[in-house]
Order: C-alpha cells, then sequence, then structure tokens
C-alpha cells in the first residue's frame, strides 16, 4: 500500500485529538473543540485544521490514508448522563427484576448514606415485559416460547415509544431459539428498532451479566448507530478508501456496522488506547511498569500496565452496571481544566467533579464562563501561557480567571487570591493521586515500580507535582502527550472477540471434539470477517482462551493457549496450564480433580503495520529555547518565583533543563517543578527524572 | 462479665512516611480483596462462591484484627473474640506451617456452620500475623441437612462441634483428623473442596503479607499498623463525642417464629460518656429451639448496630471498637447463650433484633443520623438427590434471604439487598449458575408489590423465589422470622397494609397454595412448588407526607398498588389504566 498517511481522531470530553501520521515518520497533532450535541462538527473543524495546515484539500488528504481511526465518547456521554435511547427488555416471566435485584448485592461495604443511592434502571420496571417460555439447565426445553406474550410486549413498547429493544432469556446461551423467535416477531411489529439478543451479543453463562449487557447494548445502539452513520457518509465523501475504523474498550478497532451493533464494546474505548501508546512511548528506555494518567477537560483517566500487561476486565460494573465483555480497565474520575473549584456546606474547598466543560469552558476562555477551573488556576499560578493554549489558537484571559477564583474562592474564604489558586492546585491534584492509589496501591502494586506516562493536554502542568505526592521519580512527556490516546488508537490492530459457551468436562473424545469444533467454527467467522475487511491470512492472528474450573467450582480461570487440537494426548498441557494458574492466583491446585470448561474464546486480530517513529535531532543548548521568563508559584506560600519558560519545539535530543522550569509544546505546557529535571531524548519524549529526595 | 476488647493505646508519635503508610494500608486492603476473592473463585458451595457467605480478616500478633473485611458483617465481629480464643487455647504451641480449624460457638464461634480457618504467619522465625477466613459450609453434619434443625433442644442435636484443632501440624496435613471431620459432613467432595479453598484463602494472605514485610521491614510496618489501628479509633471517639451523653434504651420484639414460647424482648442500653460508650444488653433466658446466640456471635449483632449508625469510612479495624465496651448480660440468656443451648439459626435470629435493640437506642440519641430497620432474614435450606451426578446435594439458598433494605432520613431504602444481618454484602447468585449447581428450576425471583415499608421515604422492596425440583423430591428447611412483625420503620413511619410487609411461605400443590408462617421442614415433588417470600425494608418519617408524585411513580412501577397507596398512603388513584389521581378524596383521606 503507498497511502501516505494514518489519522487518529480522538473525541474527548472537551478537545478531540487528531493525530496525522506519515508513512515515513512522524505525526502532527491537531485539537479542535468537541462538540458534544453534533459529534461530528468537531471532526469537520478538525479536519479542517489539517487541511489549513498542510495547504492542501481533504479530498487529497483522506484518499491518501490507509486508515482512518475514530475514538469516540458518544456512548459513554449517553451512559454517564442516562440519556440512552428509550429501551425495552423481553424476558423470561419470572425473571423480570433480576436486572433491578443486581444479584441482591450492594457494591460499598458498610456504606448506606444519602449520596450512594440506588443505581439507575436503564430500562424501569414497566419497561421489562416477560414472556411465558422457559429453557432447562440442561439446554432442553420445558416450556415453549408463548408467541401472544411478545405480542403483547411490542404492543406496549409501540405504545410507549420504545427506540431500541433488548431479549435476553434464561438459559438462552444453551438454546438460542426463542430469543431468535422473540426477535422474528418484534422485527416484524417493529421493524424499524434496533435489537439486541443476549445469545447472540455474550453467549456466555450468567443470566444476570447477558441481560444487563444486552440493555446496556440496546440503550446505546441507536446512537452509535447514528454516529457510526454520519461519520461513515462523511469520510465516504471525502473519498475514503476503506472504512472509518472505531477504537473500542476491548483494546482493538472495529468497522461501523459492528460498532453500531456492539455498542457496548464501545462504552469506554477513549482511554483504552492508553496503555498501547504508553509501552510504545516507553519502549526506548524499555519501561514494562507503566502507569499513564490523562488529563483532559472534564475527566482524568488511569491505567496501569505491569511487566507489560495490562488487564482486561470481564463480566465487571462499569458506572454500576455489569458489562460482560472485555474491556481494557481504566480508572475514570471526574478532575480536569474543565473542573470547577466551590466551597461545601463545611466550608471546605472541593474540585469537580462538575466541569466547566468546553462551552462555556473555563473562565479564562472567555466564552462567558464564571466558575473557576484548573485551568484558570493553572494560568494564575504562572503555568500556562497568557498568549493561549494550542499555539495561540485559544487565548486566555487572565484577569478573567483571576476575578473567577478571587470571587467564588479567595474572598469566601478570606485568603489571597494566589493561596486559593495554589490550594485548588493541590485538591485537584490529591483527587488524582488518590484515582492513581486506586490503581496501583489498592490492587497491590507499590507506585514507586513505575514510571508515570503524561497524556493529555492538561495533565503537563500537573504531572510533577503528582509524582512527587505519590514518590514516583521518573515520568516520560511524550511531546504527543496531548493526543496520546489518538496516537495509541493508530498503532492499534482490529480485534474482535468471539465467545461461545460449552459447558464440557474434559475427560471425553466427545467434549474433545465438542471444544474443538466450537473453536474452528468461531474463527472461521471471525477470519471470514476479517477477509472481508481487507486483510489477508497473513495479517490475521487468533489467540485463544478457555474457561476452566474444577468440577464443583462455579467460578472459572481463564487459561490463554495457543492453537491446537485437543486430543487424549494433549488435554494434558491444556489441564497442565489450567493447575499452574490456578496454582498461581490461589496458592494450590488439585490435580487429581476432573476440569470441567465452561466457556471458550477467540480474539481475533487483524494486524496492521504501524507508522515508522520518527528520530529527534540532537540540540546543543538548551538556552537557544529560552523564551523569557514568567512568575510561577510552587508553594502553598503563594510566592512567585521566576521561572525561566522554554519553547519546546526549539529543543533537541539530549538537551537537558533543570526546575523550576516551563516548557511550552505546542498542545501542552510541563511543569517542571523545583527538585526535578528534564532532558529531551531523540524519540521525541521528555524524560522528567527526580533529582533529590524531598 | 464485662469485656473491653482491646487496651485503648495513643497513637505512636514515631516518624512515619505517609506514602508508606498509605501503601501499608493498601496492602491489607488488598489482602484481604484477594483472600476474600480466592474464596470465591475456588469454592464448591454455592453459599460460598455464589452468595458470598464468607468473611476474611486480618490480625497482628497480640492478636488485634488489624483489617476487617468489608464483608459479611455478622461474621466479622465475632471474629474478634474467636481469634483471642483460639490464640489463648494454644498458647506458645503454635508453629510455622499450623493450620486450625474451629466453628464451635462455646469458643467464640458464632453459629457452627461457619467454619473458621486460622493461619499463623510467620517471619524470620517470629509470629507476626494471622490471615483467617470464615465461610459458611453447605453442611455440618448433625440429624437435618445444612445444619438447622428446628427440632433441635441441644446443641448437640444440630451439627459436629469442632473445638480449635489442627489439621495441619508444622506443614504437616493431619489427615487423619480431616477425615474423622469430612465422615461427618454430607457432600463430602463439596466440603473438602471448600476446606481446600478456605487453606488456600489463608495462604494467599500469606503471601502477600510476607511480600510486604520484605520489603518495608517488620519495624515499619509494625509503626503503620499501630497508627492504623489508633485512626479507627480516633474517628469512632470523635463520633461519640458529637453524640450527647446520656443513657439510651431501644427494645425490640423478636416474634415468636413456631418455636411456642412466645414473643420476647431485647433491650439494649446504651451509655454516652464524652468519647467512648457502653453498651448494656438484657435479653431472656435461652430456650431450647435454636435461636439461642453465643456471646462471640452477639458481638457481630451489637457492632453492625453500632457501624450502620456510625457510617464511618475506613480503615475497618479494631480500632473501632476500643472505647466500646459491651456486657451481653448474664450467661444463659438467648444473646448470651451457654452449653447446651441450640443455636443454628443464631447470626439472623435474634441477631437481627438485637441489631435493631442497638439501632432503636442510638435512634433516641440522634433520629436525625438513624436509618430505619432493614428486612429480617427468613429463609431456605434445600437438601435432596441429584440425579444428573448422581449424589447428594444440600444448600442454603441465600437468594431466599435477600429482603429490602430500610429508608434513610434523605432517600428510599434499597430495594433487595438485605437482609440486615449481612448489610449488602450477600450475593443471591445468578440464576443459572444455582440451576446448574443445583437440580432445581427457579420459577421467579422479583420483587414484591407493596413489601417496602411505608414512610416518607419507602423502604426497599423485598423478593420472592420460588422453586420446583427437576426430576426428584427436595426437602425445604425453613428458618428465620419477620413473617409477623415488618422490619421497624423510623421517625413516625409505618404501614397500613402489614400482611405485604412480612416474611411468608407459599407452598402450591394440586393447584392449592397453602401459606406457612412457622419455620416447617417439608418435602416437594416435582410439578410442587414453593415460594418463599421475604420482608421489605422500614420506612422513615410520616407516609402521608410522601409526595403525591413519587406515591404514583410507585404505582407505575409495580412497586406499590392502587390499594397500596391507598391505604399506607392516603393517595387515592382512579384506576390502573388512568392512573389519574383523585386529588380531593386524597386530601381527604390524608387528612383524617
Amino acid at each position: 500500500m503507498n497511502s501516505k498517511y494514518r489519522l487518529g481522531i480522538d473525541a474527548g470530553g472537551t478537545f478531540t485529538d487528531f493525530v496525522l501520521a506519515e508513512r515515513a515518520g512522524g505525526s502532527r497533532l491537531y485539537k479542535a473543540l468537541s462538540t458534544p450535541s453534533d459529534p461530528t462538527l468537531a471532526i469537520r473543524n478538525g479536519l479542517g485544521l489539517i487541511a489549513e495546515d498542510l495547504g492542501v484539500d481533504l479530498e487529497e488528504i483522506i484518499p491518501n490514508c490507509d486508515l482512518c481511526i475514530n475514538g469516540t465518547t458518544v456512548g459513554l456521554n449517553a451512559l454517564i448522563q442516562h440519556k440512552g435511547a428509550r429501551t425495552g427488555l423481553i424476558c423470561t416471566a419470572g425473571h423480570e427484576d433480576s436486572i433491578e435485584i443486581r444479584n441482591g448485592h450492594k457494591e460499598d461495604g458498610y456504606r448506606y448514606d444519602a449520596e450512594y443511592p440506588p443505581a439507575v434502571m436503564l430500562v424501569p420496571r414497566n419497561l421489562r415485559k416477560g414472556v411465558r417460555e422457559r429453557v432447562l439447565s440442561n439446554g432442553t426445553i420445558r416450556t415453549p416460547i408463548n408467541e401472544e406474550d411478545v405480542r403483547a410486549a411490542c404492543r406496549a413498547f409501540i405504545e410507549e415509544g420504545i427506540e431500541s429493544v433488548a431479549i435476553s432469556f434464561v438459559w438462552s446461551v444453551l438454546q438460542p431459539e426463542h430469543e431468535r423467535r422473540a426477535a422474528e416477531i418484534v422485527r416484524e411489529m417493529m421493524p424499524d428498532v434496533p435489537l439486541t439478543l443476549g445469545s447472540d451479543l455474550y453467549p456466555q453463562v450468567r443470566e444476570y451479566t447477558r441481560t444487563s449487557t444486552a440493555i446496556t447494548n440496546a440503550y446505546l445502539a441507536p446512537i452509535l448507530k447514528r454516529y457510526v452513520t454520519a461519520v461513515d457518509a462523511y469520510f465516504r465523501s471525502l473519498g475514503a478508501t476503506s472504512p472509518v475504523r472505531y477504537f473500542q474498550s476491548n483494546g482493538g478497532l472495529a468497522i461501523g456496522q459492528l460498532m453500531a451493533d456492539r455498542s457496548v464494546y464501545a462504552i469506554n474505548s477513549g482511554p483504552a488506547s492508553a496503555p498501547k501508546a504508553g509501552l510504545h512511548v516507553c519502549a526506548p528506555f524499555e519501561d514494562q511498569n507503566v502507569i499513564t494518567v490523562d488529563m483532559g477537560g472534564t475527566s482524568f483517566d488511569i491505567t496501569l500496565t505491569h511487566e507489560g500487561v495490562t488487564n482486561l476486565n470481564k463480566n465487571i460494573d462499569f458506572l454500576r452496571y455489569r458489562i460482560g465483555v472485555p474491556m481494557i480497565q481504566v480508572e475514570t474520575l471526574g478532575a480536569g481544566g474543565g473542573s470547577i473549584g466551590w466551597i461545601d456546606d463545611m466550608g471546605l474547598l472541593q474540585m469537580g467533579p462538575q466541569s466547566a466543560g468546553s462551552d462555556p469552558g473555563p473562565a479564562c476562555y472567555g466564552r462567558g464562563g464564571t466558575e473557576p477551573t484548573t485551568t484558570d488556576v493553572n494560568l494564575v499560578l504562572g503555568y500556562l501561557c497568557p498568549g493561549g493554549l494550542v499555539g495561540g489558537r485559544l487565548p486566555l484571559d487572565r484577569a478573567k480567571a483571576e476575578e473567577a477564583i478571587r470571587s467564588r474562592i479567595a474572598e469566601p474564604l478570606n485568603i489571597s487570591l494566589e493561596k486559593a489558586a495554589y490550594g485548588m492546585f493541590t485538591i485537584v491534584n490529591a483527587n488524582m493521586v488518590n484515582g492513581i492509589r486506586r490503581v496501583s496501591i489498592e490492587r497491590g502494586y507499590d507506585p514507586r515500580d513505575f514510571v508515570l506516562v503524561c497524556a493529555g493536554g492538561a495533565t503537563g502542568a500537573h504531572i510533577s507535582a503528582i509524582a512527587r505526592e505519590m514518590g514516583i521519580s521518573r515520568i516520560i512527556v511524550p511531546k504527543l502527550a496531548s493526543g496520546l490516546c489518538a496516537f495509541g488508537q493508530i498503532i492499534s490492530d482490529v480485534k474482535y472477540n468471539h465467545m461461545a459457551t460449552c459447558p464440557v468436562r474434559l475427560d471425553n473424545d466427545e467434549a474433545y471434539a465438542r471444544v474443538n469444533g466450537l473453536f474452528r467454527q468461531l474463527e472461521e467467522d471471525g477470519t471470514r470477517q476479517l477477509r472481508q475487511d481487507g486483510f489477508t491470512d497473513e495479517n490475521i492472528r487468533i489467540t485463544r482462551s478457555l474457561e476452566m474450573r474444577y468440577l464443583g467450582q462455579v467460578h472459572e480461570c481463564t487459561v490463554e493457549v495457543d492453537s491446537f487440537d485437543i486430543t487424549a494426548e494433549t488435554v494434558e498441557r491444556l489441564k497442565d496450564a489450567f493447575h499452574r494458574r490456578h496454582e498461581q492466583l490461589y496458592t494450590y491446585a488439585e490435580p487429581a480433580s476432573t476440569v470441567e470448561v465452561v466457556n471458550i474464546e477467540s480474539t481475533l486480530y487483524g494486524v496492521v503495520g504501524k507508522p515508522d517513529d520518527a528520530v529527534l535531532s540532537k540540540g546543543g543548548d538548551s538556552d537557544g529555547a529560552l523564551k523569557g521568563t514568567r512568575m510561577a508559584i510552587f508553594s502553598s506560600s503563594g510566592e512567585f518565583t521566576r521561572t525561566p519558560v522554554y519553547d519546546g519545539t526549539r529543543l533537541g535530543a539530549g538537551d537537558h533543563i533543570t526546575g523550576p522550569a516551563i516548557i511550552e509544546e505546542t498542545t501542552t505546557t510541563i511543569v517542571v517543578e523545583p527538585g526535578w529535571a528534564a532532558e529531551l531524548h531523540e524519540s521525541g519524549s521528555y524524560v522528567l527524572q527526580r533529582q533529590h529526595q524531598g | 462479665m464485662e469485656q473491653t476488647v482491646g487496651k485503648p493505646e495513643r497513637s505512636q508519635q514515631a516518624k512515619i512516611d505517609p506514602i508508606t503508610l498509605s501503601v501499608v494500608r493498601g496492602i491489607l486492603e488488598t489482602t484481604q480483596r484477594e483472600m476474600t476473592l480466592s474464596l470465591e473463585k475456588t469454592a464448591r458451595s454455592s453459599v460460598f462462591n455464589l452468595a458470598h457467605d464468607y468473611s476474611t480478616a486480618l490480625f497482628n500478633a497480640t492478636p488485634e484484627m488489624i483489617l476487617q473485611g468489608q464483608d459479611i458483617p455478622i461474621h466479622l465481629g465475632s471474629l474478634i473474640p474467636a481469634m483471642k480464643v483460639i490464640a489463648d487455647y494454644f498458647g506458645d504451641d503454635i508453629h510455622e506451617g499450623d493450620l486450625i480449624l474451629h466453628n464451635d460457638p462455646a469458643y467464640g464461634g458464632s453459629h457452627a456452620i461457619d467454619t473458621c480457618m486460622y493461619k499463623p504467619v510467620f517471619y524470620e522465625g517470629k509470629l507476626v500475623y494471622w490471615t483467617v477466613c470464615k465461610g459458611h459450609l453447605t453442611d455440618i453434619g448433625g440429624p437435618v441437612p445444612a445444619g438447622y434443625n428446628p427440632e433441635a433442644k441441644e446443641i448437640y442435636a444440630e451439627c459436629l462441634r469442632i473445638p480449635p484443632v489442627k489439621i495441619w501440624d508444622r506443614g504437616k496435613p493431619r489427615h487423619d483428623v480431616l477425615n474423622m471431620i469430612l465422615t461427618n459432613m454430607r457432600a463430602r467432595r463439596d466440603q473438602e473442596g471448600d476446606f481446600n479453598a478456605l487453606i488456600g484463602a489463608c495462604q494467599v494472605g500469606e503471601r502477600n503479607l510476607i511480600r510486604m514485610l520484605e520489603k518495608y521491614g517488620a519495624e515499619q510496618v509494625d509503626a503503620c499498623v499501630d497508627e492504623l489501628l489508633a485512626m479507627a479509633e480516633r474517628q469512632m471517639r470523635s463520633l461519640i463525642r458529637t453524640v450527647p451523653d446520656g443513657t439510651y434504651e431501644g427494645t425490640a420484639v423478636l416474634e415468636d417464629a413456631g418455636h411456642g414460647f412466645g414473643d420476647f424482648d431485647i433491650t439494649a442500653k446504651v451509655t454516652i460518656e464524652d468519647d467512648s460508650c457502653h453498651i448494656e444488653i438484657s435479653s431472656p433466658p435461652q430456650i431450647p429451639y435454636f435461636i439461642n446466640s453465643y456471646e462471640g456471635n452477639s458481638y457481630s449483632g451489637v457492632y453492625l448496630g453500632l457501624m450502620m449508625f456510625a457510617q464511618l469510612p475506613p480503615p475497618y479495624n479494631e480500632g473501632l471498637y476500643r472505647c466500646v465496651s459491651v456486657n451481653m448480660g448474664p450467661k444463659g440468656t438467648l444473646c448470651n447463650a451457654q452449653e447446651p443451648a441450640p443455636h443454628m439459626n443464631c447470626t439472623t435470629t435474634p441477631m437481627e433484633t438485637l441489631t435493631d435493640a442497638v439501632r432503636l437506642a442510638f435512634e433516641k440519641a440522634m433520629p436525625s443520623k438513624v436509618a430505619a430497620s432493614w428486612g429480617h432474614a427468613n429463609g431456605l435450606n434445600i437438601a435432596g438427590w441429584d440425579t444428573r451426578h448422581d449424589e447428594e446435594y444440600v444448600t442454603m439458598v441465600l437468594a431466599t434471604i435477600i429482603s429490602g433494605a430500610g429508608a434513610t432520613p434523605q432517600q428510599d431504602g434499597w430495594h433487595a439487598c438485605g437482609p440486615e444481618c449481612c448489610f449488602g454484602a450477600l450475593t443471591s447468585g445468578d440464576v443459572e449458575l444455582l440451576e446448574h449447581s443445583y437440580p432445581i428450576i427457579i420459577h421467579r425471583y422479583s420483587l414484591m408489590t407493596d413489601s417496602g415499608g411505608a414512610g416518607l421515604y419507602r423502604g426497599g422492596s423485598g423478593t420472592a423465589w420460588e422453586v420446583e425440583p427437576l426430576d426428584s423430591d427436595m426437602t425445604f428447611i425453613m428458618f428465620g422470622e419477620g413473617r409477623r412483625l415488618p422490619a421497624l420503620g423510623a421517625a413516625g413511619a409505618g404501614s397500613q397494609m402489614t400482611d405485604t410487609k412480612v416474611g411468608r411461605l407459599e407452598l402450591k400443590r394440586d393447584g392449592k397454595v397453602e401459606t406457612i408462617r412457622d419455620n416447617t421442614i417439608g418435602v416437594i415433588k416435582p410439578g410442587e412448588t414453593v415460594t418463599n417470600m421475604n420482608p421489605g425494608g422500614g420506612g422513615y418519617g410520616d407516609p402521608m407526607q410522601r409526595p403525591v408524585d413519587k406515591v404514583l411513580a410507585d404505582v407505575k412501577l409495580g412497586l406499590v398498588s392502587l390499594e397500596g397507596a391507598r391505604r399506607d398512603y392516603g393517595v387515592v388513584i382512579e384506576d390502573a389504566g388512568s392512573l389519574r389521581v383523585d386529588l380531593d378524596a386524597t386530601r381527604k383521606l390524608r387528612a383524617a
């Protein structure tokens, strides 16, 4: 392929990032304000910037891209704000409430207070319709489906203006016939309504997980469908040579049709590319323990990679909804450049989780915002250039920032403007530190064993303060930090999870044949799909995993294996892998006990070639990049320190800067606190090292 | 008989690195969570792996509980005295590689089916910690499957009693002892698997703790642990300081669930003095029925009442209780039972009534802070023959006791997250996983209309669980109470329509429905079903003050019936189709 470019577009709460990578090496980053009410508008605006910058028409750029990749937050936003489609559920009579009983569980220990209400139901009780039908645990039909019940449900749905329907029956995973029949009836009566079947979407044992996953999917499907239809059409109109790929929460790419059908795979896709990007920028330093932190306008996302491996979660609660399908583990909190500072009932200063977003945005944007935000704080502390963000495209108004902090925080607390600003800075940092603790310390990892990788436009101002609080001594800040997730997307592969349930004891030839047959079928289906998408066999990679357990156990261990036929001989390899995994996790194995398989999964990758990395030319003297000095605050005393400011775009490989200092890149500003030093590496990343323990 | 658990200790002023303190706290919490996860993932018994009816904790060498897991509250309070009894019993005969098993209530246990495993953790030859877990097995021997025997007059007729016994001695398993124990239990394969799971969990804990000591050194870790205990103590003391000094009394009524001895009063007298709190319990003499609570179990009930009120953030450890002293009343009473009192039902009955009594006393002290009572446990055990695998099955069905939570001064109670003694920590288990494990068909698992207690804030709904055996006879064994007295409301809440608020069992046979309210053992065949219904939570505040639109929303969702709206809330709705509120009639009814 002789395409010149690859394009990655990552929509965040405030900015949409555009990374245009050249095949020959080197990437350009562009940013446009996100437009949540019409997400495709931000894409148009951003592409306009690219065309303007390169001085050519989009019709020349887009056809020259081998891939255009888009990470979208439309699904996530709809789920957070409970603004998904009006959804109805058709389920087994008697089990309408399993989604609200939620396994009878309250997540949070002894806690039972006013700030901890029950989860909001995506499908309220009156829109969950039971159908008389029943499949038993051995897969046989005990009660045939009552079709009139399905029709009655549809009539009620039509009357209620239902926009999307989920169907999930008990044991449909063993016998999908009833779900399929119900689907036919729904299609007949509600031909335009998207339909999600539990047995299609998540064919694994566990009714509650399957139903919840199906409901979440149905709730988001119309929204994702609207979105990908618009984006696909726009890129086609620009002459795109292959379909737009969308980034999924499993860390891989998918085409638009699949994204619309399996919209639950979209819910946390934005930050899911961070681990891949984090490992990539750390590769020159051979760091395999990486924490990525990404502070955008609205939220702060954290991922942790230990010894090169990032956890993939299945069957977890996400935003309090049980999701079965695999997702990269991401911790998200409401702390961003737009997070608003406020004073609570007890007179304590708080930051977020409310955000000024991009409209009106922080007070200093001068778009009518009057609430003091993190960005206003960074401006008043002297960290940000008053000349503006994004290379001056977004000028900042210091007077408005000061006024917001003074009137909302400093005066009510009766402290100076500078002290108020540093206090707000400290609190937003503490919130982020607590988030990092949750993914590291609370899971048994010592953050001091990790490198902190800085992603997101707003993170650079906080990164050395966060590292200081966590006791972390090494930070990597890529020049592309602000668009790191978009960059992670363009180095990712197409990835589809294909699952099946297959409860057999591993002690007979019939069982082996069944597992082999199912794997083959999953992989044939998956391969066909990837071939249609233009992949050839040498670019298709397949991994297998089996969920196994000892007879009588109810939960499974996931065992990853390579592709081989299971026979009376090779089954020992499988069992050994399981015994080893069990012992590794739980300290013991029971080699004499019978082993059974429950669920199987094949992951199919369509491997895409990666653009080359650029190499920075050697620098010489960092003084050449010195732009001037700015008064900045680095302590709670609120005192100003004269601080050198460097133009990052004029620094070369090997250039060294000692803190306190501020490095201004086009789309991010890095604050090097006193006690830290930064060095620019030829791969295009700054390495910040702590100089002494303090 | 007065006891203060742990001794008050001032915080160590030795300089502790705040990051290391956070790390140590995180490792302890993670260790406990990993032990819990390990139990859940490896256990055979559905009571463990589906229902989370187990708990784990960490102790130091003293032994003080240094981390109280956020598992089942009823298990954890009792682990504090039990651990001390175990350590005393073996004295200096505790060695690296020992594993101690115990279930007996006369040695600080809760009920004997909750079996505890204790592993002393040694570092550089010295006893440093104990990793402990406790789990509800599916069977513990005795005449009735699953341990609950309403006919028992003595503890000897309930179960196999296991006083503290070493099942591993210096790293060597004592197969003869284990075999003796397992020989006395039904469904041996499951029990054996569950012992392995308990041992595995203790080892997971040990592995993490040793790693922590290797990294941070015993001295530094000890200082951090002491500080964590002191932090919890400071939190509890400053909370108690906000409660006005004085003595407050709460009395809750324990209903007669079929034993024929009548209703009983359980009273808690709470005395607050500055930053400390003394709780005195009085209860009637013990009875020859399985609802007597030995002292260890009663600690759980008292501590839960306190924690429901306190709503403190973590860390949770024994430091919380340093300023709390408890007198459980004279030996030989319902809440301080002694041999040979039968006891198997005690973790729910009378425990939840004891918790209510403590809660009521605190309601008097600070009515604006307390939540209403949660639905009490009233559930089923099932047993029979599994023809699919040609083996016996027996289990407690925790899905049957998932009741409604109490309302608070700020919001409606949660649906389906009780019972009170578990405070949301149990899980019901997935319907498919239960049907996979046992030869049953679950026809219904749903919220129940009109079950939440009426109030300005409504109590959460209870649940109904209907089961039919797949292909052979099934024994069902009822336990618990809450079938006559609804969950207590708070701050003036109360329901007119009480028959739907309480628990009961419906037996459907030959087209007839029989309602059972006493603890009973019965047998059903394929084609017949039993439906266990359990109570909703109590309401908070005057139901006549509940906004009409909220009542209407509940009606629309099927949580409250038209009759319930009228009787409990004084809201008159014309018909189910239009859902139009008759405002005039409503005003009159509410004013009456």
